[in-house]
């Protein structure tokens, strides 16, 4: 696991920054002989925080930042670095479009993982929702499922596919921000929308397919022999498309840092 | 006695020069870094752009990096960083702090700084960076401990657990004299 020591190279900095009083006295002693912890003030001097010690928690808020104020003194300005007016400028349209867009992948990642619950549901359901061989007779006509069990199969299956709609629908209408392209783990999940997308579209139509056969005392044949084959690809890709998105997961998350 | 005017002359203003000097930021990383119970997360920028001014009075040392310009490895990641810290609102990280001349030729130098990021302004005292030199080039790094509540930033979360509240900013920044 990375620590903040190693993610800085630096333990003596990181050793600075530990608030971490303690009523030890070998724990105090190693203290003492620290530099004190770099603290966050409010812009007041220090002497003035140990007036007002409530007050060292505030930050200056500067709503209408300007970066390009003059400084006292000599002080270099934000002027003197040659950003273009571009790069030091605010958008508050691109906040818009980004707060949208945080508000509505939020939205598609949580119907996203709601899906899921149906979903594996429809899959746990789908044995009892199948023609069976007969055993006791092998040569003769397979067992049909109950009408209850294909009923359960076919409304999950069809929850899942209205969720996921909803769900593709918050990823469709977040708003595209210009000149961004989609890099590391974001592309591979969108790339398998290719997968599950028509997948979970042609699911339900085999299925419809198939059960139609089966009421008609046929075997399922033709495409709709393929409805399990899609559906767990459809599955898979889906899964696959949760995990891509998550990483890299850290997965010895139980290691104390 | 000429001879010794003349050298007096020319010796006399070398102070003034030493003092009266500029630094130009030429090379930067600057990483910040996110901790979550199953994610660790480093986002790099090596646009940042930085200039020192010295006279007798000290040195006021400026630094800024446009938000953008912070790169993790995922586009979906880098604007969602955008917005948790109102990055289009507040487009650029600025850095100032104030040392005495005589600080900069120290191997650990403790900084006061002034950070400009997300619409509030914060001071960080005591901050140590290590300094190296490199010919006439100086090396400095360092660590800013940085945090979520210091900015006011709401703390972004991954399957319902938000990330650490601690966003150390590592700085590796080359400076050189003009």
């Amino acid at each position: 696991m990375m620590t903040f020591a190693q993610a800085s190279g630096n333990p003596h900095v990181i050793f600075s920054s530990s608030p971490a009083p303690s009523s030890s006295s070998l724990v105090s002693s190693i203290v003492k002989e620290l530099p004190d912890a770099p603290v966050p003030t409010d812009g007041q001097s220090t002497a003035q925080q140990n007036q007002s010690p409530s007050q060292s928690q505030n930050q200056t808020q500067n709503p209408n930042q300007r970066p390009n104020q003059p400084q006292p003194g000599n002080a270099p300005t934000l002027g003197d670095l040659g950003f273009t007016p571009q790069q030091i400028m605010a958008n508050a349209d691109l906040q818009r479009k980004l707060n949208q867009r945080t508000h509505d992948l939020k939205v598609h990642q949580t119907l996203g993982l709601v899906t899921v619950v149906p979903l594996c549901a429809t899959v746990i359901v789908a044995g009892g929702a199948k023609a069976k061989r007969n055993r006791a007779d092998p040569t003769g006509p397979p067992i049909a499922p109950s009408a209850g069990a294909v009923d359960l199969h076919a409304a999950l299956g069809a929850s899942t596919a209205a969720l996921y709609g909803f769900t593709a629908y918050y990823a469709i209408a977040a708003p595209k921000i210009p000149g961004v392209k989609p890099k590391g783990a974001i592309k591979l999940h969108r790339d398998l929308v290719w997968i599950h997308a028509p997948g979970m579209i042609l699911t339900p139509i085999l299925g419809g397919m198939a059960l139609r056969q089966e009421n008609n005392g046929e075997k399922v044949h033709g495409i709709a022999s393929a409805h399990s084959y899609v559906a767990w690809t459809t599955v898979g890709a889906y899964g696959a498309s949760i995990v891509a998105v998550s990483w890299p997961l850290h997965l010895k998350f139980w290691e104390k840092r | 006695m000429r001879s010794a005017i003349v050298l007096l002359l020319i010796a006399l203003p070398l102070p003034v020069v030493a003092q009266n000097s500029q630094w130009v930021l030429v090379q930067s990383t600057l990483t910040w870094h996110i901790t979550h119970p199953v994610h660790e997360v480093d986002g790099t920028s090596h646009d940042a752009k930085g200039k020192g001014n010295c006279s007798a009075a000290g040195c006021d040392f400026l630094i800024a990096v446009p938000l953008k310009t912070f790169d993790s490895g995922d586009s979906n990641r880098d604007l969602h960083m955008m917005q948790t810290v109102r990055g289009a609102q507040f487009p650029m990280v600025i850095v100032r702090t104030h040392l005495p001349q005589s600080a900069l030729d120290a191997a650990t130098i403790d900084t006061d700084l002034e950070i400009q990021f997300a619409g509030q302004t914060v001071h960080y005292d005591h901050v140590p960076l290590n300094r190296t030199a490199h010919g006439t080039d100086v090396e400095i790094t360092g660590t800013v401990p940085a945090t979520c509540s210091d900015f006011k930033i709401d703390r972004p979360s991954f399957l319902m657990v938000p990330i650490h509240n601690e966003i150390p900013v590592t700085v590796d920044a080359t400076w050189r004299p003009m």
